[in-house]
């Protein structure tokens, strides 16, 4: 029942994403312009730092 | 009106201080809450204990400066009403629906989560505490989003008309106010610019701890996020101002020949004025430096359009003005009349030109007896102050593409892993920290100095839009405001650098808060 539910939740989710992608790139295209360059900023970001993990855990190389 | 003069400005005076010191902080908020929602999206994903320590620590940070960017703030919504009450009169109807929808909605959304982000560590859940840490990003952007609508609509009126009626502006599409070009591009773009701010800030900070050789491991995982939040935002923001530069400069061209001080129209190619020193009384460069053939494509995205300059701007406002005033005449006569069938016909085939019969007001109080002296002082009128608009454009593009280049630097010694090679960097980067705030005060210097004579563009002129105070009132509070904005940038300046000092307390935990996030945790895994 978890799982039906949570599926639902990420279905409605992506229900509104379009919906939202519709309205936002008929008349708002900054506004969706801001949306992905924003996800898509904090995504790289997140991504390029943990990556200095990765490599400290294969090199334990203490440079920075 | 020599004593109406002096009360204007000085309000305009206090609303570009307490604008300009609230400012200082709002940048930081916007991107601040951004940055730490991806150190705290980090932590979930890795569930690397440091990226907690780091979000915590920056999020102090962020808390010393939003709780003075509210403080700043709050003044200013009530200055539209005591300093600015015929503009909160004229435009109340439009003007006040964003600001409204800021107020309970993305000012509640964004003040409500603060306090569970910065006290639900240990009590929330990792995936709740960051849900929440995305809700602050979105309420401090959304804040910023409803101002930069009401912003937008003073800069380029869309979605309503005036009603000789009622003789205010009144909404006519919410719709067209939201999704206004103009309201979109500064949004955006301001947004943008709090994320680099942001990103300099947290680089700086963190270039300095590396550089004593503290807290390292939060240090350098800092500095790698903000670099690459930084860079990317930095490029964002350069071209989206040109996407801004390109819409407002179509709605004000006023504005554009100021920003590029062009006295005669430039035909194509034009060159681009480097530097120059504008001399508004002569209508001309007493010097200036151009690169050729650049304004054109810059300014126009063409490469044959011409760009219109003083010279033809205050020919066509004189024409404006003129055809404008049988517009105020009519409307005067429908206050007393307003079945006067002749002059609502009158009214409507002028209207559009009733802000500037406006202007010439300033100089006779029956427009229809204005000279034609008077028309071309009100004409002249129209052109903002060339020199302050000309040099601020310059200082904001100069220290974005510094900053841009700085924040490469920062991408390609991070990402190397050679910055500890390169200690001129970590020095330089805290003498960075103000670079951003200097940016998006010129921003503002430009959009706001370069909007004038206008508070709504081609509608309300500011020697009307004041309220009719005393001079003596607005001296005393405008002493008063900028004391106590004084006193609060000393108090955020004081509490960042007692924080910063202190740093991170790593390897301290709490262990009930531990067992809790641990329990939390297991639950989140499951899920």
């Amino acid at each position: 029942m978890k799982q039906i539910l949570l599926f639902l939740f990420w279905l409605l989710l992506a229900v509104v994403a379009i919906a939202l992608t519709i309205v936002l790139g008929e008349r708002g295209a900054w506004y969706f312009a801001w949306v992905l360059g924003t996800v898509m900023i904090v995504l790289i970001a997140a991504a390029g730092t943990a990556i200095i993990d990765a490599r400290y855990d294969e090199s334990h190389d203490d440079h920075y | 009106m020599q004593e109406l003069d002096t009360v204007i400005e000085l309000s305009r005076l206090q609303f570009a201080a307490t604008a300009l010191y609230h400012y200082l902080f709002v940048p930081l908020t916007l991107g601040f809450s951004v940055l730490l929602a991806t150190m705290e999206t980090i932590y979930v994903i890795t569930g690397r204990d440091i990226y907690r320590q780091m979000t915590h620590f920056w999020s102090k940070l962020f808390a010393i400066n939003f709780a003075l960017g509210v403080a700043t703030g709050l003044t200013m919504e009530f200055e539209f009403g005591t300093n600015w009450s015929t503009y909160s009169h004229f435009v109340g109807d439009i003007f006040g629906a964003p600001l409204a929808i800021e107020g309970l909605m993305a000012f509640f959304l964004e003040s409500t989560f603060v306090g569970l982000m910065l006290f639900g560590w240990g009590k929330l859940s990792r995936g709740k505490h960051l849900l929440v840490t995305y809700m602050v990003a979105l309420g401090s952007n959304l804040s910023a989003l409803w101002i930069l609508i009401a912003n937008g609509y003073m800069q380029k009126p869309t979605g309503s008309a005036f009603n000789p009626d009622t003789m205010r502006m009144e909404l006519t599409s919410l719709p067209d106010l939201i999704f206004s070009p103009e309201a979109q591009a500064k949004f955006v773009h301001t947004s943008i610019a709090g994320y680099v701010t942001a990103a300099i800030f947290v680089l700086g900070i963190s270039a300095f701890y590396l550089l004593r050789r503290r807290h390292i491991e939060l240090a350098k995982r800092s500095f790698r996020v903000a670099a690459l939040f930084g860079v990317f935002a930095s490029i964002g923001v350069i071209s989206l101002g040109d996407a801004l530069g390109f819409i407002n400069g179509g709605a004000q061209p006023t504005k554009l020949a100021a920003m590029e001080g062009l006295w005669e129209t430039a035909e194509a190619p034009a060159g681009f004025n480097l530097i120059a020193w504008p001399n508004q009384e002569e209508q001309r460069n007493d010097f200036e430096v151009q690169i050729p053939y650049l304004l054109t494509p810059l300014v126009t995205h063409t490469f044959d359009e011409s760009i219109p300059g003083v010279n033809d701007l205050v020919a066509e406002a004189e024409t404006r003005i003129r055809n404008g005033i049988p517009a105020l005449s009519a409307l005067q006569t429908l206050r007393e009349n307003p079945t006067d069938a002749q002059a609502r016909a009158t009214f409507e085939a002028h209207q559009d030109d009733l802000g500037y019969a406006l202007l010439v007001q300033r100089y006779v109080e029956d427009v229809s007896q204005a000279t034609d002296a008077q028309i071309a002082k009100a004409a002249a009128d129209t052109i903002p102050p060339v020199a302050p608009v000309f040099w601020s454009f310059r200082v904001m593009v100069a220290t974005a593409f510094l900053m841009m280049a700085f924040l490469i630097l920062a991408v390609i010694f991070s990402l190397r892993g050679t910055l500890h090679r390169h200690n001129w960097f970590l020095r330089l980067a805290p003498w960075m920290i103000p670079v951003p705030f200097i940016a998006n005060e010129a921003g503002w210097v430009v959009a706001e100095l370069g909007r004038q004579p206008w508070t709504v563009y081609g509608q309300l002129p500011t020697w009307l839009s004041a309220s009719t105070h005393s001079v003596g009132y607005m001296i005393f509070s405008l002493t008063g405001f900028v004391l106590l904005y004084s006193l609060f940038i000393v108090v955020e300046m004081y509490l960042m650098v007692k924080f910063i000092r202190l740093g991170p307390s790593e390897g301290k935990h709490d262990a009930h808060a531990d067992s809790v996030r641990q329990q939390h945790s297991s639950q989140w895994s499951e899920a």
